[in-house]
């Protein structure tokens, strides 16, 4: 028990020399470690509008909302930053490799008005050709079509989609289709009006 | 000579927690001590039968903000007994790292606040600055100071890169010279002996009495350790010691805290040199019926986790103990005899967490408890059977 107040004293002359740990903040600008877990980030490029991450998120920090509207039909895809936990399951759970909604290292997430916090990306929407209900988002059906290769000719929504992306088909050639015996599932269809026009015949 | 009585809550002033002890003091003396809980129920339990294994993970790491990790690690490891599969070797490793690292950290937290309750805010400013550099070391590991998110059901989220571990490891090695310097500093202080020793005695006995876990009971000299007892995660694979001191008393549960935290720098730092390649993640689809059960040993002690699962995607029934609700009844046997000066760190000898603990309890207006376990139940029935009558299902 020999000066047991030395150390407390030098510990102190430390700090002063060194200054605080924290950083300088708000006189400077918080740099966080690259590893950090920040607000997740929609890539409209690479996001395919899957809801992959809408379904997994645990707190329903991730919304969707379909516009059938017939000349811009769109699915907007809504980020909510204040119920987020950045605990980065949509990150893994995303099948654009990961990098359709990604975490950044974004902290600084504070806003005055409620309504501000949140972000949105917009996806255009493919429409069923009978029923006019959304069938999946345009890139989504062309990813599909990417992953299963040749066997997307077993189905005509996915086909056509593939096609029309490379610039292969337009609506000359889609016409010509139609005069086939079964020109009724030449079409791009849900799965209910698909069903639907398999199963009968008009 | 007239006794009274002398409530503390039900708001703690210090530990910033609900709960509500009830001193009798006779003169300065406590004579009899009386502790109510249920301030702060979350409802955690049932919230997570209404969410998917996966996301439950998040829920259950919210019980606690400063074990965000063990209660976690008990409950992937309650899911994983279900099934029963084996988590691949390098999530163990990864588990058992971010498991240590929140040791050392809540450790820290407790010898800090400790000081405080004291009055002594110096050692509460150095140590607070101390466990800056370990959060930091977690925010490079995780992603996140606290809360970590890095555990689910068969494994891991995220692995550890490469490139982190050696400036992970340098920024470990560079806090033992603190941590050192503090040791000498704590245990060498005279003030500090003559505050905690000899204070708050809960004896071996008294401490098998009433199930203490954790720090408490090893204080106590109850060698009592999951990681030892009934090893799990990397514990068996690496080589370390449980301390265990005999004399019970504020004193020896400090130096418990501080010679642990030597302990898991040691885990962290062996884990980390000798972390095994492979899978992280066993990708588990399924959750067949069944139960589980899942123990971890938190800071605090053992936290202990039971799931039931009915074969859907969400726990059936999920229940939770977190270790303060074995600790916190042994105030009955440690602060009567002692002054009240002395009551408010022998209370947080313990390193209590109240709203971890948390049980429903329905009071009148006027604070006296309305319905007990057996009631509430009952009531729970009756509720089922006239929601059933009214949907007309049999």
């Amino acid at each position: 028990m020999k000066l047991p107040k030395v150390r407390e004293l030098l510990e102190a002359t430390k700090a002063l020399l060194v200054g605080p740990y924290t950083s300088k903040f708000p006189k400077k600008p918080h740099v966080p470690h690259p590893n950090f877990r920040g607000q997740p980030i929609y890539n409209p490029d690479k996001c395919v509008g899957c809801l992959a991450c809408v379904s997994v998120c645990p707190v329903e920090a991730l919304d969707y909302e379909d516009i059938t509207d017939p000349k811009n039909p769109r699915r907007v895809m809504i980020h909510y930053t204040d119920t987020c936990i950045f605990c980065g399951t949509c990150e893994a759970a995303c099948i654009a490799d990961n990098e359709g909604i990604k975490l950044s290292n974004e902290w600084n997430l504070a806003f005055l008005d409620r309504k501000q916090s949140q972000e949105s990306i917009e996806k255009e929407l493919q429409l069923c050709e009978i029923c006019g209900e959304p069938v999946a988002c345009k890139d989504h059906l062309k990813w599909i079509a990417e992953r299963v290769g040749e066997l997307s000719y077993s189905n005509p929504t996915l086909y056509f989609s593939r096609l029309k992306e490379l610039g292969v088909i337009d609506e000359n050639i889609l016409a010509a289709s139609r005069d086939y015996n079964r020109s009724d599932r030449m079409k791009i269809l849900c799965a209910r009006c698909r069903r639907e026009t398999t199963l009968t015949t008009k | 000579m007239a006794k009274s009585v002398i409530p503390i809550g039900p708001f703690h002033p210090l530990q910033e927690e609900p709960e509500f002890f009830t001193l009798t003091v006779d003169g300065e003396m406590v004579v009899d001590i009386d502790v109510a809980i249920g301030y702060n129920h979350r409802g955690i339990e049932k919230l997570s039968e209404m969410k998917t294994f996966d996301q439950s993970t998040f829920l259950i790491e919210r019980i606690c903000g400063i074990c965000s990790t063990s209660h976690p690690f008990a409950y992937t490891r309650a899911v994983e007994d279900i099934i029963p599969v084996e988590v691949p070797e390098r999530a163990k490793y990864i588990r058992t790292i971010i498991a240590e690292g929140e040791r050392i950290h809540s450790h820290l937290l407790w010898l800090a606040l400790a000081g405080h309750f004291l009055g002594y805010n110096t050692v509460y400013m150095w140590v607070w600055k101390l466990r800056e550099e370990i959060l930091d070391v977690m925010e490079i590991l995780s992603g996140n100071r606290n809360n970590y998110a890095m555990f689910k059901p068969g494994g891991v989220r995220r692995d550890i890169k490469a490139e982190d571990i050696p400036v992970v490891a340098k920024k470990i090695d560079s806090i033992i010279p603190t941590v050192n310097r503090l040791k000498k500093a704590i245990l060498d202080d005279p003030v500090l002996h003559a505050r905690l020793k000899g204070i708050g005695i809960l004896t071996k006995e008294e401490a098998l009495d009433y199930c203490a876990l954790g720090p408490t009971s090893r204080a106590s000299g109850v060698a009592k350790d999951v990681r030892k007892d009934a090893p799990y995660g990397a514990y068996d694979q690496v080589e370390w010691d449980m301390i265990v001191t005999e004399n019970g008393d504020v004193w020896d549960k400090a130096v418990i805290r501080i010679l642990e935290t030597y302990e898991s720098i040691k885990i962290v730092k062996h884990c980390l040199t000798n972390l095994p390649d492979g899978e992280i993640d066993l990708n588990i689809k399924d959750i067949p019926p069944g139960e589980g059960i899942g123990a971890h040993e938190a800071p605090r002690g053992e936290t202990f986790h039971y799931v039931r699962s009915d074969g859907t995607n969400r726990p059936a029934r999920h229940k939770v103990r977190a270790p303060t609700f074995m600790n916190l009844p042994t105030c009955k046997a440690t602060v009567p005899g002692y002054t009240v000066s002395d009551a408010t760190i022998i209370l947080a000898a313990i390193d209590p967490c109240y709203c971890c603990t948390e049980r429903v309890a329905v009071v009148d207006t006027k604070g006296k408890q309305m319905y007990n376990a057996q009631d509430l139940i009952r009531l729970s029935q009756e509720k089922t059977q006239s929601l059933k009558r009214k949907m007309g299902i049999k």
